[in-house]
């Protein structure tokens, strides 16, 4: 019962969090400059055809009420249609205004569900790397606390935070895939395409990873409790496995949460890139096409992602530490 | 800024002679990788604000003669002039780099101290005064947090011209949330003391005792972790630069460095390539420095590792 009572609070407060994302982004699309209708008409369209589409499209409605009527769709589960992306592919932007070619407008979120897969795929494999390289590092350095392991966590983190991640992304790029043609880069034609952009991010995520598993594990060494363990007659593997490394995953499973958004901006550039056909690189389009209703859908569908992983975390991190409260 | 950063910096610090400021920055210097960091830091700061004046190199200048000379030393098309070679027209790579660290590192430092004075500020009244304004300023930034910033960062500047101030505006008034957190939960800690509770009795106004007394003591701290700010904003900077969205050419940044590099990459891999290592070098520098102090401060307030 109680732990129903959590979801739903904490449910609530995920719209509420959800609601005023959108409200953002909705104001600030629409203050800053720049006409979207000039980018869908094309450049050579008249004036007065521009202010009838937009009139038409309630463009010209002031924005609270453009707003709500657009969250009264969104309720209904209508995320609306791209304002450039045509259902059958390529984009519409820039033909001309009366090219009677261009058929339906794509719905948003078919575009979101087509690449949502690619993008969840991607930022699977980076945290599974990311725990891997956390682990295999700041273990150790947790472990032995101000000696040599402990300062190799802190010079690795220190030099992985310091890698930006566009950067590694063409040196990896040029180094693996050029020169020794290990691994494919651009594009998506496969598995294999996913491995060297999740690793760049992998790169770009297990710093902090690295640092709070090596802090939380070397504080927890000290609790009574480890030392209570080998006077149990435990072996230390099994002291660190299940009493050591069970405690100190919490701080680390909370982390996940928060870094999320970090996380999505990440996949932002390293899809751009790769050119991986996912989530981030539709978004970098869409803000480049002022692309209105896809950037929205695409926030509210991120920031309701965010708030669902981090009510998942919180019931992972109760069932690992009961000690906790919902 | 994780949840255990926010509980260590809570808890109650041991109090001594010396403030307790004072006693991070000392912990921190005294050890190698701040010292490390520093010297790397305070060599590539005299390169940048003397070798573009001194060697009286252009980093805007074209040479077509000279183009795509590559790093000295390394394959057979070198010139002791370009000790990192040049670009496609002949631009004198070592000292765009020079020039791009200039700009990276103003518009990083500028940018945390816009989110420092916003964060600090916004937070420090939600702690202070709870109730509704603390309500309200939290779900803000929740709200943000929610949102990455560099989409907050493209959507603004992919309409408005990207300048160096609205650069500067769009990151820092992008990611100031994580401060206002860290205040709040500070001032809150501090609100409940005997000496703010003295002040009231003795009828200081609220912003006196914000500013005069809470700030002056809870404020060194964060400033501290804002060095590992600068780094982070620098990188956002380069990514903006990257897609088009930074400073723009002729002005080099690492950013726009690296997009023109990377069309070159096949038949001159230095162009992309090195301003990188500069960025990265500096980054890990600051990232050093950065780290050194935020050990100290868990040290000092004695809370994790």
């Amino acid at each position: 019962m109680e732990i129903l009572s959590f979801l739903a609070r904490r449910i609530a407060q995920g719209l509420v969090i959800v609601f005023l994302v959108s409200g953002l982004i909705f104001t600030l699309l629409r203050v800053v400059p720049g006409d979207p209708v000039r980018l869908m008409a094309g450049g050579m369209a008249p004036e007065a055809l521009i202010n009838e589409i937009a009139t038409k499209m309630g463009l010209r409605d002031p924005i609270p009420i453009q707003f709500m009527r657009y969250m009264g769709h969104v309720v209904r589960g209508d995320l609306g249609e791209s304002f450039v992306r045509p259902a059958n592919g390529a984009s519409t932007g820039g033909s001309s205004f009366d090219d009677s070619t261009r058929g339906a407008r794509a719905k948003v979120l078919d575009l979101i569900g087509e690449t949502l897969p690619m993008t969840l795929q991607l930022a699977g494999v980076a945290v599974a790397m990311a725990l891997v390289i956390s682990a295999l590092i700041g273990i150790p350095g947790g472990l032995a606390p101000g000696r040599w392991p402990d300062r190799l966590a802190f010079y690795v983190s220190s030099v992985f935070i310091s890698l930006p991640n566009f950067w590694l992304g063409i040196v990896l790029t040029l180094l693996l895939s050029v020169k020794l043609g290990w691994l494919p880069a651009i594009g998506y034609g496969g598995f294999a395409y996913t491995l060297l952009p999740a690793f760049v991010l992998a790169v770009e995520l297990s710093p902090v990873l690295i640092r709070t598993l090596t802090g939380s594990l070397a504080s927890i060494m000290q609790e009574p409790f480890i030392a209570v363990g080998a006077v149990r007659g435990l072996s230390r593997r099994r002291i660190i496995a299940n009493h050591a490394l069970r405690n100190a995953s919490v701080p680390l499973l909370n982390l996940l949460g928060v870094q999320f958004s970090g996380l999505l901006g990440g996949v932002l550039i390293v899809e751009y890139i790769f050119d991986y056909p996912g989530l981030g690189l539709l978004t970098i389009n869409a803000v480049l096409q002022r692309d209105f209703p896809l950037i929205q859908g695409i926030a509210i569908v991120t920031s309701a992602i965010f708030v669902f992983i981090n009510i998942a975390v919180d019931l992972a991190a109760t069932m690992i530490d009961p000690r906790l409260e919902y | 800024m994780s949840a255990v950063d926010v509980v260590a910096f809570t808890a109650t610090p041991k109090r001594s002679g010396s403030s307790i400021s004072q006693r991070i920055w000392r912990l921190a210097v005294s050890s190698t990788e701040f010292r490390i960091g520093l010297v790397v830091f305070v060599l590539l700061a005299l390169a940048a604000a003397i070798y573009p004046e001194a060697s009286g190199i252009d980093p805007t200048h074209m040479n077509v003669r000279a183009r795509l000379l590559e790093p000295l030393f390394i394959g057979d098309h070198w010139s002791i002039a370009h000790p990192l070679g040049t670009d496609q027209i002949g631009r004198d790579m070592l000292v765009r780099c020079l020039v791009g660290l200039r700009y990276s590192f103003l518009i990083g430092v500028a940018t945390v101290a816009l989110m420092l004075a916003v964060g600090c500020a916004l937070g420090m009244l939600a702690g202070y005064y709870g109730g509704m304004v603390d309500t309200l300023i939290m779900r803000i930034t929740d709200a943000q947090l929610s949102i990455p910033m560099i989409i907050l960062a493209i959507a603004v500047l992919g309409v408005s011209r990207p300048t160096i101030p609205a650069i500067i505006l769009v990151l820092g008034l992008s990611s100031w949330p994580v401060y206002a957190r860290v205040m709040r939960s500070v001032v809150m800690n501090e609100r409940g003391r005997e000496y703010v509770r003295a002040a009231q009795i003795m009828g200081a106004s609220n912003l006196r005792i914000m500013v005069g007394l809470i700030a002056p003591l809870v404020i060194p701290p964060v400033i501290f972790v804002s060095v590992l700010d600068i780094a982070r904003m620098m990188i956002f900077e380069s990514v903006l630069g990257f897609i088009g969205l930074g400073v723009q050419p002729p002005t080099p940044t690492f950013g726009n460095i690296i997009a023109d590099g990377r069309k070159y990459l096949l038949d001159a891999w230095w162009i992309a390539t090195m301003p990188g290592v500069f960025l990265c070098l500096t980054l890990t520098s600051i990232n050093l420095m950065g780290a050194s102090l935020e050990r100290a401060r868990h040290r000092i307030f004695g809370g994790l590792a």
